[in-house]
């Protein structure tokens, strides 16, 4: 539709209060971080600058890096594992046979279930001791695991947490993918004698390109900012071996009340963001001009 | 490949097989929780220890966590979360469709750079800037108001792009008979082009909803005070105070659960749709 020429101030009064909403509170914020940063809190509570100073903190922090490290392994893990789950998930249910329609729905169900909640509820089930899943390892002979209380099962429970949560949600936008792929190609490519994975690795995966950098790009900014579990189940530990950088930038604020550190944290995180946002605008790009 | 009926019989009913299995390691645990809520405080974990079909049927029903619940916060946690969304959603969709009809029917200065920043804010998650936004509220002196919960959250790029979209479809030619009949800017917006809009409306709706229910980390940092808590707080605190209420920390849980799934439940198959066939276009 060609746009109407009309006084300025008409579209103005429309856009204002959602201009207004998006300026203080969406570029409100990563100002504060990027300008809080160089503050410190004086004992009589004043705020002073002081320069690079938390970022020096930080660099020189061990335990930062820890959690930087913590972070990025776990994302190296969960949104790989995660993709390849919602995939096998997706090819299961492609075939709209008897009954499908009932296992996609069943798959999403886990969705709706809020990351807050989710956290409460696999507490209960992974409890070592009172907890179902322990006492079905028991009942098939198998020995109890200690799971969030284990340093080294802590951050692999974490991702299947995430990963109960997340795969049915991620399949259904690669199952959208698939099923946008043209049945003539694989048909065309069996009577040519192709077997199921020649033609799964030579015809869908190069066509589900666009769908899987889309789910990777979404999911790693989702699991970038992952805190509620980190929160309600672990508190970061045992030993760290949880603690990623949203839960450090909380602490800094709310359990050491250091709000330079936890505002360059959070300054971080955004840098992080911004690099995965671009991604994204690339993607949207690429998709518009295919589509427009 | 496997060849002939039986060969694909086979194949078939292994993929069943499979598809029960993951919907059963998927869904199970929710029902454990679901079947907790509802037997006898010594029954909880009895059966959890001692796997059998008892574990996920109980034979003695009762409701007395419910009753121990209703006691507790979680009554004014689901008035404090159902406040807290709704004005959110009736607010926020008249604030982001008035932008998307600006960005869809006018011609103004620095349109290409106000919409390239709408583009911009939904790309950063609102969690990411969760921290500055809480320094931002404490200045504002909005810390434990319904204002801090709801005003950050009404203005939404990729809801205002969503109508910018929708409301670029509808013909030039409505808008031009409307004019012509002597209509203002806002009632064509409201009585015409609203109207019209349903469907974009029920989405966009849905997200933001969604979106205020299950926050978490926002509102445990802004307004965490008994009077404001939401129910994903309430629970989350739940869990770390009332070790020795099981069965109430199962009553709420439960509640939060079906508070969400019933309405997936009925709109799952408008979402699904939604999704795939978006990629037949």
């Amino acid at each position: 539709m060609a746009p109407f020429r009309v006084s300025p101030w008409i579209p103005a009064l429309f856009l204002a209060p959602a201009l207004a909403g998006l300026l203080v509170f969406r570029l409100g914020p990563i100002l504060i971080a990027l300008v809080g940063g160089f503050t410190g809190t004086t004992l009589r509570g004043e705020t002073t600058f002081v320069g690079m100073r938390n970022y020096a903190d930080l660099a020189a922090d061990p335990s930062f890096w820890s959690s930087v490290k913590v972070t990025l392994l776990f994302n190296l893990l969960v949104n790989p594992f995660q993709i390849c789950c919602a995939m096998g998930l997706a090819l299961l249910v492609l075939r709209p046979t008897r009954g499908v329609a009932l296992f996609r729905a069943a798959y999403l169900l886990p969705m709706t279930v809020s990351i807050a909640l989710t956290s409460v509820i696999w507490t209960i089930l992974l409890e070592p001791s009172v907890g179902p899943v322990n006492g079905v390892l028991r009942a098939l002979g198998l020995p109890p695991q200690p799971f969030f209380r284990s340093e080294d099962q802590s951050l692999a429970t974490l991702i299947l947490v995430c990963t109960w949560k997340g795969a049915g949600y991620w399949m259904i936008f690669l199952l959208a993918g698939l099923l946008a792929i043209p049945r003539e190609l694989h048909e065309a490519a069996a009577i040519d004698g192709a077997g199921a994975w020649q033609r799964f690795v030579r015809i869908t995966l190069p066509l589900m390109r666009r769908p899987l950098a889309f789910v990777l790009v979404a999911d790693t900014a989702i699991n970038f900012l992952l805190f509620a579990p980190v929160y309600v189940i672990t508190h970061g530990g045992p030993a760290g071996s949880t603690a990623l950088l949203m839960f450090e930038a909380y602490q800094a604020a709310f359990a050491l009340l250091n709000h330079g550190r936890s505002l360059a944290i959070s300054t971080v995180i955004l840098a992080i963001i911004a690099v995965i946002a671009v991604l994204e605008l690339r993607l949207f790009r690429a998709a518009h001009e295919r589509a427009g | 490949m496997i060849a002939g009926p039986s060969g694909r019989l086979a194949l078939g009913a292994l993929r069943y097989a499979a598809m029960a299995a993951i919907a059963a390691l998927l869904l199970l645990p929710i029902w454990w929780i679901l079947v907790s809520a509802i037997r006898p405080g010594g029954e909880i974990f009895r059966y959890a220890s001692d796997v059998g079909w008892r574990t996920l049927v109980p034979e003695r029903l009762t409701l007395e966590h419910f009753r121990t619940m209703l006691a507790g916060d979680m009554p004014r946690a689901v008035l404090n979360s159902a406040i807290v969304s709704l004005s959110t959603v009736v607010v926020g969709t008249m604030v982001n469709a008035a932008a998307g009809f600006a960005f869809a029917v006018f011609d103004f200065p620095l349109k290409r750079t106000l919409f390239a920043f709408v583009l911009l804010t939904f790309m950063m998650p609102f969690e990411s800037i969760v921290i500055p936004l809480y320094t931002l509220i404490r200045t504002l002196d909005w810390t434990n108001t319904y204002a801090a919960l709801i005003v950050p959250d009404l203005a939404n790029g990729l809801v205002v792009f969503l109508f910018r979209q929708f409301f670029l479809g509808i013909p030039r030619e409505i808008y031009e008979a409307a004019r012509v009949d002597g209509a203002s800017w806002w009632t064509i917006f409201l009585r015409l082009t609203m109207p019209l809009s349903g469907p974009t409306i029920a989405t966009a709706a849905l997200m933001q909803f969604i979106h205020q229910w299950d926050a978490f980390f926002w509102p445990l940092v802004a307004a965490s005070t008994p009077e404001l808590v939401v129910v994903q707080v309430a629970i989350a605190r739940n869990i770390t105070l009332e070790q020795a209420n099981w069965g109430g920390l199962f009553a709420s849980a439960s509640t939060a659960i079906l508070l969400a799934m019933i309405p997936f439940l009925l709109l799952q198959r408008y979402f699904i749709r939604t999704v795939t066939a978006s990629a037949d276009k």
